[in-house]
């Protein structure tokens, strides 16, 4: 399978306002998507609908092949994500999160507690393990959602603002694990941060009024605009 | 992995989740207090007598009386179904938790489901403590307990079931859980009971209404409340045409598990087609 995500003609209507319109999109296996563009532009949308979390007003997606619409249960079940500003149940630990989650996507005993154990290191939050979550600040939330996205170490990844929250320090140490994590996971990545996603991205989706207006290499980009941020702002003139 | 194993999953971990929180701890005290003071006054001031009950009833029922009087769990079944269920989905979109829980690979229905259960099962678990103390204390006072004290626990549970239900209906629409919360608890004691009256002064036998299905908790042991406390309910008193008949236990029953099934599928039918904007 080349492409690991297929988005096909898709559209999303919330009642009247026109979220995404008619968007098509191909992600191949082991690519690294940014997905740039103002308020309102269709991104969270797109990320959402892939994530079966809204239902499409017209076309479809795939996700390895598995229609998101008819099956999304065995689509998203190598997909890990971040979704807006995540919560987490505040009465539970990091642990007890994780093992809820990594149970559900199946996995057990001392596999599931090595792991837990191993992607809390990776967002430092391995002290963190057993304190209940009511007590942790946005970036350690941040952190937290990062660790649930790799647990089961799936071979996509769907994050919308993953840096949102996080202190220098974390908005480094993030880029250092999507980096790493890129060599052999799919990546489809929303954000307004242009200079992150510079760094990490090699591929560069921008939308605007839920249209796509540009699909390509960062250096094809580059080549044309001189840089991402001309092409941003060239592309999304008029925007709110 | 099968939806069964995964339900075993969700149920677990949103039982963990109802024993973390401070409300099934208040839920909790608020049943050792009422059930202990029901006790306590009963005894205390000899309700049967002063309430005007005949003698040769109380030599008689001396146990059924105390028994309807101590198992009934009505409102506390109530508190506890709403309590625990009201924000049970609506918080999953309100509080945006919903954001880590839907996307795994798991069906919408085996999520509600295991929260259904994980709901009941705490309710479940405050009402068996109220009837353990209730039946302590009819073996202290009376050393037996009536057989109709398991009919009552079973409409006790039939009527969580349904109120359950029924938060988990608004909690599948609500923005909120506290408006579901709120819902739930207003449609019930105010709604139901405007209805049921209504029905009730017109003529009609409401039993199909919920709420007096979920009277029949004291018409398991065998003797009518009203003709026991006849004194004391004015049984001669009653507006012109208003129907007071005890509910059938069993007819009740069904009647709470009809509507708890209907509502519990609409409740997953609308979160199924509910969308996290």
């Amino acid at each position: 399978m080349k492409e690991s995500i297929v988005i096909d003609g898709l559209s999303k209507y919330y009642n009247d306002f026109l979220a995404l319109d008619n968007l098509s999109l191909k992600v191949r296996k082991n690519e690294d998507v940014a997905l740039l563009g103002p308020n309102g532009a269709g991104k969270t949308t797109t990320l959402k609908l892939l994530c079966g979390l809204l239902h499409p007003s017209s076309g479809t997606a795939y996700i390895n092949g598995i229609n998101v619409v008819e099956g999304r249960e065995q689509a998203i079940s190598n997909v890990g994500a971040i979704l807006e500003t995540p919560e987490f149940y505040p009465f539970f630990t990091p642990d007890e999160t994780l093992s809820y989650l990594g149970r559900l996507r199946g996995m057990r005993g001392r596999e599931l507690g090595h792991r837990i154990r191993e992607v809390l290191k990776l967002v430092g939050l391995e002290k963190w393990a057993n304190i209940r979550i009511e007590k942790f600040s946005r970036g350690m939330k941040q952190r937290l959602a990062l660790a649930q996205a790799l647990l089961h170490d799936p071979q996509i990844l769907i994050l919308d603002e993953p840096s949102l929250g996080l202190d220098p320090r974390g908005m480094v140490e993030f880029r250092e694990i999507i980096k790493k994590a890129k060599k052999k996971k799919t990546i489809l990545f929303a954000s307004h941060l242009l200079t992150e996603v510079a760094k990490i991205c090699s591929k560069v989706a921008i939308l605007d009024h839920g249209k796509l207006r540009f699909y390509d290499d960062m250096s094809r980009l580059k080549k044309k605009y001189r840089s991402l941020e001309r092409a941003y702002l060239k592309l999304t003139e008029g925007a709110i | 992995m099968s939806e069964f194993e995964k339900l075993k999953i969700v149920t677990r971990y949103e039982l963990l989740k109802q024993f973390r929180r401070k409300r099934f701890y208040g839920v909790l005290a608020i049943t050792l207090l009422a059930v202990v003071l029901t006790i306590g006054l009963y005894q205390g001031l000899d309700l049967p007598r002063r309430m005007g009950v005949p003698q040769s009833t109380i030599n008689q029922h001396g146990v059924e009386l105390f028994a309807i009087f101590v198992t009934s769990m009505g409102s506390l079944a109530i508190l506890g179904a709403v309590f625990f269920a009201g924000d049970a989905l609506a918080s999953e979109f309100e509080r945006k938790t919903g954001y880590i829980l839907f996307p795994n690979p798991v069906k919408r229905t085996t999520l509600v489901v295991g929260k259904y259960l994980a709901c009941f099962i705490a309710t479940a678990a405050i009402l068996g403590v109220a009837y353990l103390i209730s039946a302590g204390a009819l073996l202290v006072f009376y050393r037996q307990v009536p057989i109709g004290i398991f009919g009552s626990l079973a409409i006790a549970l039939v009527l969580a079931c349904f109120v359950i239900s029924m938060a988990f209906a608004f909690s599948s629409v609500l923005k909120g859980g506290m408006g579901a919360t709120i819902a739930t608890l207003l449609t019930y004691m105010v709604i139901f009971s405007i209805v049921s009256s209504s029905l009730a002064y017109a003529g009609f036998n409401p039993w199909f209404m919920p709420d007096r299905a979920g009277d029949a908790m004291t018409a398991t042991y065998g003797i009518s409340f009203e003709n026991a406390f006849g004194g004391m309910m004015g049984g001669g008193q009653m507006m012109s045409g208003m129907v007071r008949a005890s509910q059938n236990p069993t007819l009740s029953f069904f009647v709470l598990l009809g509507y708890a099934v209907i509502l519990f599928g609409v409740s997953i039918w609308m979160t199924k087609r509910r969308e996290m904007i």
